[in-house]
């Protein structure tokens, strides 16, 4: 035995199977590459719930498992003494070394941040597994590589280049290698025990990394015996590892097996695997009822494979004398345990991993398998290259050539003791420094870990933190705007940072709970028919808020005392650190409110999204704009910006009557299904058309369109003009004095003032069209109209809009996109169903709209035009007094005149209306009415409706007989001559006119739905009714409450015949002669 | 899987290193966490409307990309989700009413995120300490020392931690941070428990919440189960469950009372503590080896016997 030396092998190192080892390495990290360049997720088949794959179970587990034959071959030789297996040593820790770089390699492409690898040795975190066996895995490979360092450097030594210029640079190197190797040599048997202590610690780590997951880890593995198993199983496959790869080195380079040294070897293999499995057995024996085979099948069969021929097959083979005396049968038991022991660390790392919640298991990707397949061959090609260039394998020497240890034997006796000594001592103050140095953390992490249990365990209460709100606060919400809703609170919006407050329709949630008082404000009731229920003091002294121990009402006495409290008293703010058990004002109103909507039937139309009740709020556009410094928006570019997030927004506009001045028109007889029909084919009194007035027409539509291409063209979209919040933003105002930045930044939802900068001023100036229209309704008084003034409410909020289609029907543009109504809000029962009146008030509304008692009178305070007369216009008059503020006389236009606090002309109207389109015939002798409400008395759908009707003179075709339209300017309002103007008028609308124009009466109503009148102002049974026609009068002429206004007296007593029955075709007082049902179905008689 | 303290203490006691055991009696009575003055948040699923404005507040506190569906879509509940490293919480609905006295209601809503144990395993296994816990108890990650070895989402018991795998250079381990800010050193400050609309979120001190919980408890019996999840779980945890359904009805998981994190530390700090195992089987080993090289100096023959020694040395 003693002629064995290691030696280099004659072999060459490129053969084809080299060459296919380099294909599969060049594979393999071609996938590496693709993980560098792309990240894990490219690469691996990794997710969340399975975060480590087979570069942790195989590369990093599994390898070091397997490098373990580098310390079981080092202590049985070196410290047990049995020098014996000399040879086995080297190809040994050349094994292990390999295997350590293969760890470091693996986990270099499996940790996400690789360039951080080298945090843990500036950070020391004691407490963790994965610490300890990062840093022990360095010590070692440290160890290891001296432990290589004596061959690798007699190879080196030896090594004669033919180059002249790297032979000079050997011969230079000469003396440090000798140096360096003498020191190898005097510190290498403390490196030894260093590398098996390091060994056996981080070897059982690698077992402990998984006791912190004990309900992911099948049970069939899962023990806390773990780091032990770990650390027997690495001792026992450790030796059969290198007789492996031992057998296959030899096979490979030819040698003859070396049999009979293996076999001796080998002896000691089954008492190792029975140390390790007595372990096994009697850890599942002890936990066998945790133990459920059924539950995985997968990972059962797993087991067993791993149980049965991982470690009872060999252990029966290797007891055999015939087995140890074999090759063959030496390498395929030491297979069996090299397998074995891989797949138990496979079986703890994946196969026995049992994430919660995992949709899919995990099965490693292509690149998974290829970089591992790669590193393998890599591993095996750094062997082949090793033992070929330097002295590894040990073969007989051939006689005459002195072996390079016993060369540099020489070397080792020419160092001085002293020497020798200092070389130990820095060798043992170095490993000595490490394990005191890594013990120190630990002691320290202990320190910490227990500091916190001691933490957790013994701290005083003490009071918590405030939630900071001050994030959630919006930048610019108006104080005054929102103090005018109903459910709003300062406590609500310091949080709230998503929708605006609730306007809370109080009537129809009164209605439909059954006027349940007690359903909502603090008077529990006992059942639902108990509308009064029990005393707020009785309900809050139950609630006691135990934190502190008192009851509320312990301080609040006055909550007895008042019937009603504002909720915001006791509610505060969410999530109050002092007193946890109460309900802050959000979540009370939020209970009190979706307990309530969840439990309604569909029928109900309880909404139970956010958004039904609120309206969402639009953020800050400024951190979203992004403008960059130094740069001004213009109107070219700012609809670009609002674009640039809501194109989607701007093809929906393109498609909208605000945009195209056309669209459906349903309401127009005769005209239901048409889509043509817009301000292109109409006439009205005022301007009588804006298609031939370029300066009217721009002012009016929601962009700048001038050209044909402009109508498909997004960016001439003004966003700005609804959107504007800082009412700094005019559709007619010079470019310059527009802050553009400021606007753009600071979009909201559109407000009264956006919709008002068009419809308050429709019909040419402010007021002049809409009688219930006017810039006061920007910030009205209750009085002028209740739903603005006192409740806030914007257009929007009953013109609902989808896409940017607004709902709602006007009788001066044709075109309908959504119907709107009252009942919305306010129910089928708005005016309460539980007492007598209110269901006689109720039954009015089949025949009468909503608007006719609750908009008593139009342009209440605000003055609207009345009539104009065209055929007096191009004078210089001054003769016409002003009224109302407003001017008698207007070159442009005529006579005009003007009314304030009218009362509406009432008539029938079933949601149709007739309407006269350019191009229809009229009758010049006779008032042309451009759109008459249709409907009467016997329609079943009519109401009654409040209009204002405006009167004009307009100019018309006498040839052709018909309306025409007018250029106004730099036309008609330049020289007055109305032929020209027509003329060119008729042109922009593609007509052409007669030459010979007239003048003819135009009526155009106007139907009446804003300045709704706060309830005390509509109007009453009397204004009407005659009072003695009244019939509960009739008999109840002394019973209390008649005498009440709403019965006997009349709200408006200037107007006492506000209603011609006639007219709307009753025979009289229909308290009187019946309603028009009673009539029109002949089901009943008239009371008398 | 049954684990509890006794058992695994045996197994401490029997084999492993001689004071684990030790520690491990003494930590696990540290566990509970009641007079902690950690904050926390109360979970009460009875409350939960499935609005999943604690998933938008959440989104924007915390600057995650925008969802491809959108926050008020309720059709995300068709499947159970977890969190990610794009929403850091979900709310899951599981048929069924949320307590016995809610019938009317169909389904039952549960949101999820880190709980912010009280001894929490992510922090116990993170190589660098990039994730560490606050005073206040908000568990916080410092992604500039992490190394992303995702040893975290093995060691957390909920599966919560996620990892940024399409991220090329700067991956992330992202999880719910109780909005404490690991940069500007804030203490916890929820943005979801402010959001929501119900105060089915109640944010405040740990003790405080255990409290009211209870009393929830006492007070309606029929609705509550009688037990507050997280109480005990793993040590305890810094969110607090309450339910009217059995918890693990609502995608809470069956958890043992001791933190896992206890049975690793007290392995690591049984063998290391003082550095005295690993001197002293260097010690030994050393020893070992000098004997044996003496012995084999002076009779310089191979020991056919030497096999059967290191057996009898290794039973030693």
């Amino acid at each position: 035995m003693n002629k064995l030396q290691p030696q280099c092998t004659q072999k060459p190192f490129f053969t084809p199977g080299t060459t296919m080892l380099m294909v599969l390495a060049a594979i393999g990290f071609s996938f590496g590459l693709a993980r560098i360049l792309n990240g894990l997720g490219a690469v691996t088949n990794l997710d969340n719930f399975y975060p480590w794959g087979i570069w942790i179970a195989i590369d990093v587990a599994s390898g070091v498992a397997l490098a373990a034959g580098g310390f079981t071959t080092a202590a049985y030789i070196e410290i047990f003494g049995c020098h014996q297996f000399k040879p086995l040593l080297r190809p040994a820790i050349l094994t292990a070394w390999l295997g350590y770089f293969m760890v470091a390699v693996g986990l270099t492409f499996d940790v996400g941040r690789y360039w951080n690898m080298w945090q843990p040795i500036i950070n020391w975190q004691g407490n963790s597994v994965l610490f300890e066996v990062a840093m022990c895995v360095m010590a070692y490979l440290t160890v290891l590589t001296v432990e290589m360092a004596p061959p690798v450097l007699e190879g080196v030594k030896t090594w004669t280049p033919k180059r002249p210029a790297l032979a000079s640079v050997m011969r230079r190197a000469e003396k440090p290698i000798v140096f360096a190797y003498a020191w190898v040599k005097i510190v290498l048997p403390l490196f030894i025990v260093a590398g098996v202590v390091l060994s056996c610690m981080h070897q059982s780590s690698l077992g402990t990394l998984m006791v912190i997951a004990p309900t992911k880890l099948s049970p069939l593995w899962y023990t806390p015996l773990l780091p032990a198993l770990f650390l027997l199983s690495a001792m026992m496959v450790g030796l059969p590892m290198v007789i492996m790869e031992s057998l296959i080195a030899g096979k490979s380079f030819g040698h003859e097996p070396e049999t009979e040294l293996l076999g001796d070897f080998a002896k000691v293999i089954p008492w190792l695997i029975s140390i390790y499995a007595l372990c096994k057995f009697g850890d599942i024996a002890m936990r066998w009822e945790e133990i459920s085979f059924a539950a995985h099948p997968d990972a059962t069969v797993a087991w067993a494979i791993e149980i049965v021929l991982g470690l009872i097959a060999p252990f029966i083979l290797f007891s055999l004398k015939s087995v140890r005396q074999s090759a063959g049968w030496l390498l395929t038991a030491s297979l069996l345990v090299v397998l074995g022991v891989a797949l138990n660390r496979i079986n703890v790392y994946i196969i026995g991993y049992y994430p919660p919640f995992a949709g899919k298991r995990y099965f490693p990707a292509l690149g998974e398998i290829a970089l591992t397949v790669g590193l393998i061959a890599t591993l095996m090609l750094i062997y082949r290259f090793f033992v070929t260039f330097f002295p590894i394998i040990a073969s007989e020497v051939h006689a005459g050539t002195m072996s390079a240890e016993a060369q540099h034997a020489a070397h080792h006796d020419a160092v001085q003791p002293f020497w020798a000594w200092f070389f130990r001592g820095t060798a043992v103050v170095f490993l000595l420094g490490f394990v005191a140095l890594y013990s120190l953390v630990h002691t320290e992490a202990i320190a910490v870990s227990l500091k916190a249990s001691h933490e957790v365990q013994t701290a005083k209460i003490s009071k918590g933190p405030k939630i900071e709100t001050a994030a959630f606060k919006h930048a610019d919400r108006p104080d005054a705007y929102r103090n005018l809703y109903v459910l709003n609170s300062p406590l609500l919006n310091k949080t709230n940072d998503y929708y605006e407050p609730v306007r809370f329709t109080h009537r129809t949630h009164d209605v439909n709970s059954g006027s349940t008082c007690s359903l909502c404000h603090h008077r529990q009731g006992s059942n639902m028919n108990d509308r009064v229920g029990d005393d707020i003091y009785k309900m809050h002294a139950e609630i006691d808020v135990r934190i502190s121990g008192t009851p509320c009402i312990a301080c609040h006495k006055d909550l007895t005392e008042k019937q009603f409290q504002k909720c915001s008293q006791c509610h505060l703010s969410s999530n109050e650190s002092d007193f946890p058990a109460r309900i802050g004002l959000k979540g009370a109103y939020h209970r009190q409110c979706i307990a309530c909507h969840q439990n309604q039937p569909k029928t109900a139309h309880a909404p139970t999204d956010c958004v039904s009740c609120h309206h969402p709020l639009v953020p800050d556009h400024k951190p979203l704009l992004k403008i960059e410094a130094n740069t001004q928006l213009s109107r070219q570019t700012v609809t670009g910006k609002c674009l640039g997030c809501h194109e989607e927004t701007g093809h929906d506009i393109l498609k909208t009557a605000h945009w195209n001045w056309q669209g459906r028109t349903p309401t127009i007889s005769g005209q239901e299904h048409s889509t043509h029909i817009g301000l292109r084919n109409i006439i009205d009194n005022y301007d009588i058309s804006l298609i031939p007035n370029p300066r009217l027409r721009d002012f009016f539509h929601i962009g700048d369109v001038r050209l044909a291409s402009d109508w498909k063209d997004l960016t001439k979209i003004d966003c700005l003009v609804c959107h504007d919040t800082t009412a700094t933003y005019r559709r007619d105002a010079s470019e310059e004095t527009i802050a553009w930045n400021n606007v753009a930044e600071k979009v909201g939802r559109p407000s009264r003032a956006n919709c008002g900068s068009c419809h308050f001023y429709s019909g040419g100036g402010a007021g002049i069209k809409h009688g219930d229209l006017s810039p006061l309704l920007v910030n009205p008084d209750p009085d002028v109209d209740f739903h603005m003034g006192k409740v806030d409410m914007r257009c929007q909020d009953c013109h609902i809009t989808s896409k940017h289609q607004i709902a709602g029907l006007s009788f001066n543009a044709p075109v309908v996109e959504g119907r709107i109504g009252c009942g919305v809000c306010h129910g089928e029962h708005p005016h309460g169903i539980t007492g007598i009146l209110s269901r006689h008030i109720d039954n009015h509304v089949k025949t009468v709209a909503c608007e006719t008692c609750h908009i008593p009178q139009f342009a209440r305070k605000y003055p609207t035009q009345l009539s104009v007369d065209f055929s007096t216009a191009g004078q210089d008059r001054t003769d016409i007094p002003q009224q109302f503020g407003k001017p008698g006389y207007d070159k442009r236009y005529g006579e005009q005149t003007w009314g304030q606090n009218i009362v509406p002309l009432y008539r029938w109207f079933e949601g149709s209306r007739q309407n006269y389109l350019l191009g229809d015939k009229i009758a010049p002798d006779k008032t042309v009415v451009l759109n008459e409400p249709i409907g009467d008395k016997h329609n079943p759908k009519a109401q009654i409706y409040p209009f204002k009707v405006h009167r004009a003179v307009q100019p018309y075709d006498v040839e052709q007989k018909m309306l025409v339209a007018v250029k106004f300017e730099d036309c008609l309002w330049r020289d007055f001559d109305w032929n020209k103007a027509i003329a060119e008028g008729m042109k922009e609308m593609g007509r052409t006119f007669s030459g010979k124009h007239g003048f003819v009466k135009t009526e155009m109503y106007t139907s009446i739905h804003h300045e709704i009148a706060p309830a005390r102002q509509s109007l009453g049974c009397a204004d009407c009714h005659t009072p003695e026609n009244i019939a509960c009068t009739r008999c109840h002429t002394n019973a209390a409450g008649m005498n009440q206004p709403e019965h006997t007296q009349r709200v408006y007593p200037a107007f006492p015949n506000r209603f011609d029955f006639k007219a709307l075709g009753y025979e009289g007082d229909p308290a009187v002669t019946g309603g028009r049902f009673y009539m029109f179905f002949k089901k009943g008689r008239p009371p008398k | 899987m049954l684990l509890n303290r006794r058992n695994f203490l045996g197994w401490g006691l029997g084999t492993l290193a001689v004071s684990a055991p030790r520690l491990l009696g003494q930590e696990a009575t540290a566990s509970n966490g009641d007079e902690a003055q950690h904050v926390g948040c109360l979970v009460d699923t009875t409350l939960c409307i499935g609005c999943r404005k604690c998933e938008e507040a959440c989104n924007r506190r915390n600057k995650l990309p925008h969802p491809d569906i959108a926050f008020t879509e309720q059709t995300v509940f068709r499947q159970e989700r977890r969190p990610s490293a794009k929403a850091f919480t979900v709310v899951n609905e599981y048929t069924g009413a949320p307590s016995p006295d809610q019938e009317w209601m169909k389904e039952t809503y549960a949101k999820v995120q880190c709980l912010h144990c009280l001894i929490p395993s992510c922090v116990s296994a993170c190589i660098v300490g990039a994730l560490t816990k606050t005073k206040d108890g908000a568990v916080v990650y410092n992604p500039d020392v992490c190394l992303g070895c995702r040893y975290c989402m093995v060691a957390c018991p909920f599966q919560i931690p996620a990892y940024e795998y399409d991220v090329v250079l700067t991956p992330r381990v992202r999880k719910c941070e109780f909005c404490a800010n690991f940069v500007k050193g804030t203490g916890a400050d929820p943005a979801c428990a402010a959001a929501c609309p119900t105060e089915a979120l109640v944010f405040g001190q740990r003790s405080s919440l255990l409290t009211l919980a209870k009393d929830r408890i006492n007070r309606r019996p029929d609705r509550y189960v009688a037990h507050v999840y997280g109480e005990h779980e793993v040590g305890g945890t810094a969110w607090l469950y309450l339910t009217g359904r059995p918890a693990t009805e609502v995608g809470l998981l069956a958890m043992p009372t001791f933190s896992p994190a206890h049975s690793t530390e007290a392995i690591q700090h049984g063998i290391f503590r003082y550095g005295i195992i690993p001197f002293a089987v260097y010690g030994a080993l050393g020893g070992l080896m000098w004997y044996n090289h003496r012995r084999t100096q002076q009779s310089c023959k191979p020991d056919s016997e030497s096999g059967q020694q290191v057996q009898e040395a290794r039973h030693e």
